[in-house]
């Protein structure tokens, strides 16, 4: 007697969960390298937006328009098809994600900076603090805090998005289940779009938390949080 | 015969057509503070900001000890570590606690290694009676604790002169007081001061002189007995008699 179906298709999902959570492992390292290419350019891209001027400011400016107008699924394959960028698919899905949040990234920051009051810079420039020195002494360290949230927000965006990585064939957590169901060795689709569903709201889900513990933790006292 | 400490000479400042300072020209000897006092828009800050270059000025000269500081080549950096400034809205440093804010310039600008930079730090907190709000951040601190952190944090750079805007003017009456009385003190204790303030208590008790400023112009410029007393020029005993209408239901 063939054994009920919805228990084998289960089964058939816990028998290869340790696939799922190697493809787990490829989406959290893709989020994290990504996010960390998005910030190193996105932050120097906002300050330049506020401070810079000239050809390199309207460079930054055109570089985060034509990224943000651009449709994520485009930008990876042109990369990966198209200019073949890299050979590894997960250095082409890190740069892809990685610029396209930068263009993002730098939005959240600019709107940091611009936010923190100029009286401050005018009174760290009045001691005898070059501007430099002043915004980073003084306004940086505050644009930092008041871009958590946004961050928060960029962070799960980013970690979503890894998904669209399937499309160059990286084995992140969807491209894992797709062939597992694919493979054609089971009729588990529901129980295993499930589970990676599932594995994704886990993930977003700590990331936020862990975001909300940063922004209570670096939240000036007597002020606004984070 | 020594150079006075500060000294201004024939200082011109204008914002596209409008002409905000016209010829303003005066001196303060070491110790001396002078309060300078007129109508709204007369350019009472931009000539404070004219002195430690947080605006340039478009014609004449500014001299600090005998110094001009008004030159291309000035380093404003080195100037600004000789001259501070007190805010009317404080500009206190958000993220930094009292302490942190009165450091910040000796670390950043003095390079004075973290202990050091605290230990000074305490005296000023404590020269403006703040030494138990050295951990508090602006954001716990009353108006009037603020603006006292933000002398000490001036204080702190053992500037040579000290600019106020108004510093009380974004006070609670109720804690005017608390800060007049710190400036008083600085006063006695010899430092040099130049005041925009209306605080006529502070101008006649602590002023060397006063300097009526209107339309960019210095219409007079006396000590406060003469200046209020007996005042030279009708545009001041007009401006004074305003001065007291407005200030008397306060
Ligand atoms: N950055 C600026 N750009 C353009 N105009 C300015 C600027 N700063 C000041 N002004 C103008 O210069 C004039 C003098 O301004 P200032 O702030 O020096 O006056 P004030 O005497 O300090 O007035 P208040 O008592 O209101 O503080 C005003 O007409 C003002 O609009
Ligand atoms: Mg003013």
């Amino acid at each position: 007697m063939p054994p009920l179906p919805l228990q084998s298709d289960w089964a058939f999902v816990v028998g290869n969960l340790d696939l799922l959570l190697v493809g787990t492992g490829v989406t959290v390292a893709l989020t994290a390298a990504s996010i960390l290419l998005g910030f190193l350019l996105g932050f120097p891209a906002g300050a330049v937006e506020v401070y810079g001027r000239g050809p390199l400011k309207r460079a930054v400016e055109t570089a985060g328009v034509v990224l943000r107008g651009t449709p994520l699924l485009v930008i990876i394959i042109l990369l990966f098809f198209g200019l073949s960028v890299s050979s590894s698919a997960f250095v082409t899905a890190t740069i892809a994600l990685g610029l396209r949040s930068a263009a993002y990234q730098s939005q959240i920051f600019r709107g940091a900076l611009q936010s923190v009051d100029e009286g401050q810079l005018e009174a760290a420039r009045a001691v005898g603090m070059g501007r430099l020195q002043a915004i980073r002494s003084v306004v940086v360290p505050q644009a930092l805090r008041r871009s958590v949230p946004g961050f928060q927000n960029e962070f799960t965006i980013v970690l979503k998005d890894t998904s669209i990585a399937i499309v160059i064939g990286l084995g992140e957590l969807l491209t894992v289940g797709q062939n597992l169901y694919q493979g054609g060795q089971s009729t588990a689709a529901l129980e295993i779009f499930l589970t990676v569903s599932l594995i994704y709201f886990v993930l977003t889900f700590v990331t936020n938390r862990s975001l909300d513990y940063v922004d209570d933790h670096f939240s000036i006292p007597g002020g606004e949080r984070a | 015969m020594s150079d006075p400490l500060l000294e201004l000479d024939d200082v011109y400042k204008s914002y596209g057509e409008e002409q905000v300072l016209s010829g303003v020209s005066f001196e303060m000897d070491a110790g001396d503070v002078d309060v300078v006092i007129g109508p709204s828009g007369s350019g009472k800050s931009t000539m404070l900001r004219c002195v430690n270059r947080l605006t340039e000025i478009n014609g004449g000269a500014i001299y600090l000890n005998g110094e001009c500081v008004t030159d291309a080549d000035t380093d404003v950096n080195e100037l600004r570590k000789q001259v501070g400034m007190v805010f009317q809205d404080f500009n206190l440093f958000a993220h930094l606690t009292a302490l942190g804010n009165v450091t910040l310039g000796l670390r950043k600008v003095r390079g004075i290694d973290k202990a050091a930079a605290q230990e000074q730090g305490y005296e000023h907190l404590e020269q403006v009676g703040l030494l138990d709000q050295a951990d508090s951040y602006p954001a716990e601190l009353s108006g009037g604790q603020k603006q006292r952190v933000g002398i000490a944090r001036a204080l702190a750079m053992d500037p040579k002169l000290l600019l106020f805007d108004e510093p009380t003017s974004a006070l609670d009456p109720e804690l005017v007081g608390e800060v007049v009385e710190v400036m008083r003190d600085l006063a006695a204790e010899g430092i040099t001061m130049l005041v925009v303030s209306h605080e006529m208590g502070f101008a006649r008790s602590a002023a060397s002189d006063i300097i009526f400023l209107d339309d960019g112009e210095i219409v007079e410029h006396g000590p406060p007995e003469q200046l209020f007393e007996n005042p030279q020029a009708a545009r001041t005993g007009e401006f004074l008699s305003r001065l007291e209408t407005t200030h008397e239901g306060e």
